[in-house]
């Protein structure tokens, strides 16, 4: 436990010391920055671009439209961002040489993977309530009356799913010696979950429910997400479970 | 007491054996050191020692503890030093050794004390750059200093000179050297010299497997086989060199650097030799400036042992 805690300690220096401090955390502020305004002049833009073409055909934005800007941006940018960003968190320790400094000393390797998920767990919460509460103040700055409870559920949601892509990039980062190809697995992965949405059972009791489920509750509509919340934390748990499993069994 | 035993250990990757039946024990309190060309074993060796890779067949231990199922336990007592450390580029020295040293769960004030004495020992004390920025005879000496943050009971070296400049290597050795009698040092390298300098036990490997083990001194006089005698002539000594390869006494012979009138000449039978080389200068006319008998090197025992069939 004492080692986890270095190891924690070590990973979390390290996001601050390095570029991870920047990409997933700037990509998310960017949206955050830019979701509101983008919602508040879109139509007013494409008016003054088409003329009189698309008068009276777009509706007056409203919150609902900011909080899509959020959510449409946690679901495409930043979960590519988020996939490439960690590929090579085991795989790139193993490739220059460092997991071996530390895994000759009395630390085990669920530890060492662990406290890759846990660091990276607290850097994309941190970051992404950061990014929520700037998206609930810019956009209170256009629509006033904007509830704070669609966002805070739509955020979380988002969160718990991106947790479960973490932990599948990390498995494949345990598996194989590529960055890239701990990536590829992990958008392998989020593709694959977001086709086999269109069955509606999935859509219903797995993960694929998760997947666009941001949207409808940033939207306010009623959706069920209990059984896919359900399942998407067990999922993430096993998966971590297995990247321990697959790390062990690896030759350093 | 050995600190280290193997039996029979083998490893194969594919249809490579890397190790085949390796069978060695490392005395407690020795300085050890590990010999074989590149590609002979010695790296899997150490990471199946260390648990890094676990054995096809046989078994390895140390502290009499199965490196495949006590890791921990062993670990905590070793020290190590890969060929080439990897180091995280953004931290310091200093931050380094007390991250390794919080693995180990060394308390303060202890932690800070064993990094200043280990940094200074390693000429890196006050340097405040981070790892990125050293040279790799620096990351070298941090290697060494990092390896002995816990002050192991076993220290491991893989090539731990390989990589300094002849003052460095220098520095390393004299390190290695001043551990005897308080820890065991474990250490591979393909440089004889170092080897020779510093270890009182050698094992030599060779293809995967273990060629021979013991003293330095019981390797020279059981396996020297031969015996290595410098001969200085006054002039001439191509018409010596010409003759004495027609003896049969005489294994092969190399020019000696510095000395165009002498020859070392390897020999399989020295009173051979002895009686059979003023009869030759005489028949020649040639005037003896040098006779002397070298000491058998272990490069000597090495080329002897290994050389074969190369």
């Amino acid at each position: 436990m004492r080692s986890f805690r270095a190891l924690l300690a070590k990973d979390l220096l390290e996001i601050v010391r390095t570029w991870r401090i920047w990409v997933v955390p700037g990509i998310l502020i960017f949206s955050a920055v830019s979701g509101p305004p983008t919602a508040a002049y879109t139509a007013e833009l494409l008016a003054s671009l088409g003329g009189d073409v698309f008068a009276g055909m777009l509706p007056d934005p409203t919150w609902v439209d900011s909080y899509a800007q959020w959510t449409k941006n946690l679901s495409q940018l930043v979960v590519f961002a988020l996939i490439i960003a960690l590929g090579g968190a085991i795989s790139g320790e193993k490739r220059v040489g460092t997991s071996i400094m530390v895994l000759t000393k009395p630390v085990s390797r669920a530890g060492f993977v662990l406290a890759k998920f846990v660091s990276t767990a607290i850097l994309l919460v941190a970051a992404t309530l950061v990014g929520m509460l700037i998206t609930w103040g810019l956009t209170l700055i256009w629509f006033p009356d904007a509830p704070f409870g669609p966002l805070v559920a739509a955020t979380a949601a988002w969160l718990l799913f991106a947790l479960l892509l973490v932990a599948v990039v990390l498995l494949g980062s345990a598996a194989v010696d590529s960055g890239a190809g701990a990536a590829g697995i992990g958008l392998g992965f989020f593709f694959l979950l977001m086709l086999s949405g269109i069955w509606g059972p999935m859509l219903r009791w797995t993960p694929a429910g998760m997947a666009g489920a941001p949207a409808a509750l940033g939207a306010d509509l009623e959706v069920e997400v209990l059984w896919p919340a359900v399942t998407t934390a067990i999922l993430t748990a096993v998966l971590v479970w297995a990247a321990v499993k697959v790390f062990e069994r690896r030759e350093l | 007491m050995n600190v280290v035993e193997t039996r029979d250990l083998t490893k194969q990757y594919g249809t490579v054996r890397a190790l085949d039946g390796v069978s060695l024990t490392v005395p407690e309190g020795s300085v050890f050191g590990f010999l074989g060309p590149n590609g002979a074993g010695k790296t899997t060796m150490l990471r199946i020692l260390l648990g890094l890779a676990p054995p096809t067949a046989g078994s390895a231990s140390i502290f009499n503890r199965d490196t495949s199922t006590e890791r921990d336990a062993i670990h905590a007592r070793v020290g190590f030093l890969p060929d080439v450390p990897g180091f995280y580029p953004w931290m310091t020295g200093a931050e380094f050794m007390r991250f390794a040293g919080s693995l180990f769960a060394i308390p303060e004030p202890q932690l800070s004390q064993r990094t200043d004495a280990l940094l200074d020992m390693a000429g890196l004390a006050g340097n405040r750059n981070p790892v990125g920025g050293y040279s790799r005879g620096m990351k070298q000496r941090l290697g060494i200093a990092q390896a002995l943050i816990n002050a192991p009971d076993l220290l491991i070296l893989d090539e731990p000179t390989s990589a300094l400049d002849p003052l460095g290597r220098a520095d390393v050795l004299q390190m290695i050297a001043s551990l005897r009698g308080r820890t065991t040092v474990l250490f591979s390298s393909h440089l004889l010299g170092d080897v020779e300098r510093v270890c009182d036990q050698v094992a030599v490997l060779d293809r995967g497997r273990l060629v021979v083990q013991g003293t330095v001194d019981e390797l020279r006089r059981s396996h020297g086989g031969s015996t290595t005698v410098r001969i200085a002539v006054t002039d001439g000594i191509g018409a010596l060199v010409a003759a004495v390869e027609a003896e049969p006494w005489c294994v092969r012979h190399t020019p000696v650097p510095h000395d165009g009138q002498a020859t070392d000449v390897v020999v399989n039978d020295l009173d051979a030799a002895r009686q059979a080389l003023p009869g030759l200068l005489a028949r020649l006319g040639l005037g003896l400036r040098r006779f002397d008998e070298l000491e058998v090197s272990l490069e000597d025992v090495f080329v002897g042992l290994v050389g074969v069939g190369r």
